[in-house]
């Protein structure tokens, strides 16, 4: 014991912020957004409402925030983690000194927004957020640093110590970790839904306190004005798009969430339990359920409208607008000049910024398919579903094997048939075929709302 | 045709504004231009950059188009397009002209002078967005931080309006390359621009060391970036799509 305690003391920042980062690098959540605060003359730093990203990791996600572990020294066994206690993996520790130098130097030359703070279950879940709870309060008054801080809060934690958290950092987030109660049972036996879902509540409910009291007065204190996420992990256990969409929703409805982040299952452990993976990570998986994702939050749609029992997986072939679309033909053609807000988001090819310029610009004239283009909106997708003044661009048909065939290249077609296969019936494929369909330009419309 | 030349700044431009607003002249017969290539068979106005008119263009457009939109135009002036002065002149004088409502003077983008210094304004804003972002400072010897930079347009001032505001106990230096154009932020202090077009500022800049710190902390950064990349989903293309190369010159982990 002796040992391995002066052992460990000989590690460097360096080795500590290797082994963290490593340790930190599958939570997904990695945005500065939602709170909008001052520079203030004592103190370091500010935030700016649309978030920033500095720098943009090898897998093409972006770097916002010195995203790490307070420590992987963890009590607990959870099968999809390589931090589980059973694994032999170095392990270390930050000090809240460490963790406040290196935030402050990164952040001072620029290379971050603030801190995004997680950690193993050192000693127990309160020990553990007392010292997330201690470094953050340091950061805060001795450190004056003024920008952004997400941190976990740890289920089981003594309600007290969330609370006092709460009132220095801008985002909170407990990890849903699996969709469903089942999975959870069996891949993280130390954790259990109802622990969980308290913390949420608590936050939730902090967060409307605090809003009412600052309305009262000004100057109350804040209580994590930038809101609160969650992640789930798709892919570890065997739920299908259409529960985990639904737990989506309902998380949106009944916490108030600010995000639901999906993290495709990458497999570092070998136990009975995870799922062989051959294809890798399922990455389309996750990419559409960000679209639906994105659908219900600006968009208006309703998990239902998008999947069902009978189709509890989304297409493959067709992003999950476009698959609404051509299934729902009764509402289209759209009038560009005169259909209302709602109906021009439903539209493939439209987005939340399009929609708005359409109706603003249409106000002072009657809008072309010329004018569309300029205004942004994806010509080659929207043209099967619009009209403007009464006419088509040119000639195409309402009909679901003719649209299916337009809007998709013909190489998925040949490989799945035109009917738009699902996961389920494309197990057996692996997912990382579809690669190289997702990448740039669709992620980069998920990013911009433009689906 | 009546040709306003103006000076290339803010208030050089906003003269011109208000001069061809006294003038009364017809906005579709008129062109704010800023260079002084010659016409034919054009009136020619020289317009001196006068500060008094200039604020009251300013007040104006504030006062019938709101903050977020004034913002707009000066964003879209800031682009190193030519045509910036006309296109923002057009987009003034159609907003005045149909009395559009507070917010509202972009609304009309089948218009082509308000697309074209909408457009500029986007992209300019788009510019100094990612600048926020992807701008590196080192810390010199004495604890001054310095930056490079080289962008397309003149986002500086926006840069560090955001960086004095987010740093007012630093004392920090940012170089725009392309205009050899500084700007100095003094701790607790204002900030201002330099032009250093002889070269003596940046040659004094770039030799003084850095601090004793600035490999290792610089060192620390590079290994996070390294480490936090999820291998199983290696994706540089991507990558390379939110962070285009050409930001990478001065980047520390690049
Ligand atoms: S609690 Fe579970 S998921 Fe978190 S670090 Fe420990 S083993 Fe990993």
């Amino acid at each position: 014991m002796m040992e391995l305690l002066t052992s460990r003391k000989t590690l460097s920042v360096s080795e500590k912020l290797e082994i963290l980062t490593d340790a930190a690098k599958y939570d997904v959540a990695c945005t500065s957004s939602g709170v909008e605060r001052k520079g203030d003359s004592t103190m370091t730093g500010n935030c700016v409402k649309a978030g920033i990203c500095h720098s943009f990791a090898g897998d093409g996600r972006c770097i916002s925030l010195l995203k790490i572990l307070m420590t992987n020294e963890c009590i607990y066994d959870c099968k999809y983690c390589q931090n589980r206690r059973s694994n032999d993996v170095p392990r270390a520790t930050f000090t809240p000194e460490e963790i406040c130098t290196l935030t402050m130097e990164f952040y001072r030359r620029n290379y971050i927004e603030g801190l995004f703070l997680s950690s193993g279950i050192i000693g127990n879940p309160t020990l553990t957020m007392e010292l997330i709870y201690r470094t953050i309060y340091l950061l805060r008054t001795r450190y004056r640093f003024n920008g952004y801080i997400h941190v976990k809060a740890i289920p089981g934690a003594d309600a007290e110590v969330i609370r006092s958290t709460g009132f220095l950092v801008d985002r909170m987030s407990v990890n849903l970790e699996l969709p469903t109660a089942d999975g959870l049972r069996v891949l993280a036996p130390n954790k259990h839904r109802k622990s969980i879902l308290t913390p949420m509540r608590q936050i939730q409910n902090g967060i409307h306190q605090s809003r009412d009291e600052v309305a009262l007065y000004r100057h109350a204190p804040r209580f994590v004005s930038g809101g609160q996420s969650t992640q789930m992990i798709i892919g570890a256990t065997p739920e299908n798009d259409w529960q985990i969409l639904n737990v989506a929703e309902g998380l949106y409805r009944k916490f108030e969430l600010k995000r639901v982040f999906y993290s495709a299952f990458v497999k570092v452990n070998e136990d009975k339990d995870l799922p062989a993976l051959p294809g890798g990570p399922p990455l389309l998986r996750e990419h559409r359920l960000y679209q639906a994702d994105w659908l219900l939050r600006f968009y208006g749609f309703e998990a239902k409208e998008l999947l069902d029992e009978s189709r509890p997986f989304f297409n493959v072939m067709l992003d999950p607008k476009e698959d609404w679309a051509v299934r729902h033909l009764e509402y289209f053609p759209v009038e560009i000049n005169r259909a209302p807000y709602e109906s021009l988001l439903r539209v493939p090819g439209i987005g939340v910024k399009s929609a708005r310029r359409i109706v603003a610009a249409r106000r002072s004239t009657n809008l072309t398919f010329e004018d569309l283009k300029k205004i942004g909106v994806v010509i080659k997708r929207a043209l099967f579903f619009v009209t403007c003044s009464g006419k088509m661009m040119y000639p195409t048909k309402l009909e679901e094997d003719y649209l299916v065939r337009n809007l998709t290249s013909k190489e998925d077609r040949i490989r799945f048939g035109t009917d738009g296969m699902s996961y389920r019936q494309m197990s057996l494929f692996d997912d990382g075929m579809f690669s190289g369909k997702m990448e740039a330009s669709d992620k980069w419309q998920v990013v911009t709302g433009q689906i | 045709m009546r040709i306003y030349r103006c000076e290339d700044s803010l208030e050089g431009i906003f003269t011109g504004i208000y001069r061809a607003y006294e003038d009364h002249s017809d906005p579709k017969e008129t062109e704010l231009s800023l260079d002084e290539d010659p016409r034919l068979f054009a009136e020619e106005v020289q317009v001196v950059p006068d500060r008094e008119k200039s604020k009251k263009v300013v007040r104006t457009l504030c006062r019938r188009f709101g903050e977020a939109d004034y913002m707009g135009l000066c964003h879209a002036l800031a682009s190193r397009d030519d045509g910036r002065a006309q296109a923002v002149y057009r987009t003034v004088a159609q907003g005045l002209a149909r009395n559009v409502a507070v917010g509202h003077l972009f609304d009309n983008l089948a218009d082509d002078g308000v697309l074209r210094a909408f457009k500029l304004s986007q992209n300019v804003s788009r510019e100094s967005q990612h600048l926020k972002g992807f701008l590196r400072f080192e810390e010199l010897k004495g604890g001054v931080l310095y930056a490079k930079i080289h962008p397309g347009n003149h986002v500086l001032p926006f840069v560090m309006e955001h960086f004095a505001d987010r740093f007012p106990q630093e004392n920090f230096l940012i170089y725009d390359v392309g205009r050899e154009l500084f700007g100095v932020h003094r701790r607790l202090g204002t900030w201002n621009l330099m032009q250093d077009s002889t070269g003596t500022l940046i040659r004094e800049v770039e030799g003084v060391n850095r601090s004793p710190s600035e490999a290792e902390i610089s060192e620390l950064f590079r290994r996070f970036c390294h480490t936090i990349t999820i291998e199983a989903r290696q994706n540089p293309k991507l990558q390379r799509n939110m962070l285009p190369l050409h930001f990478r010159e001065y980047m520390t982990e690049f």
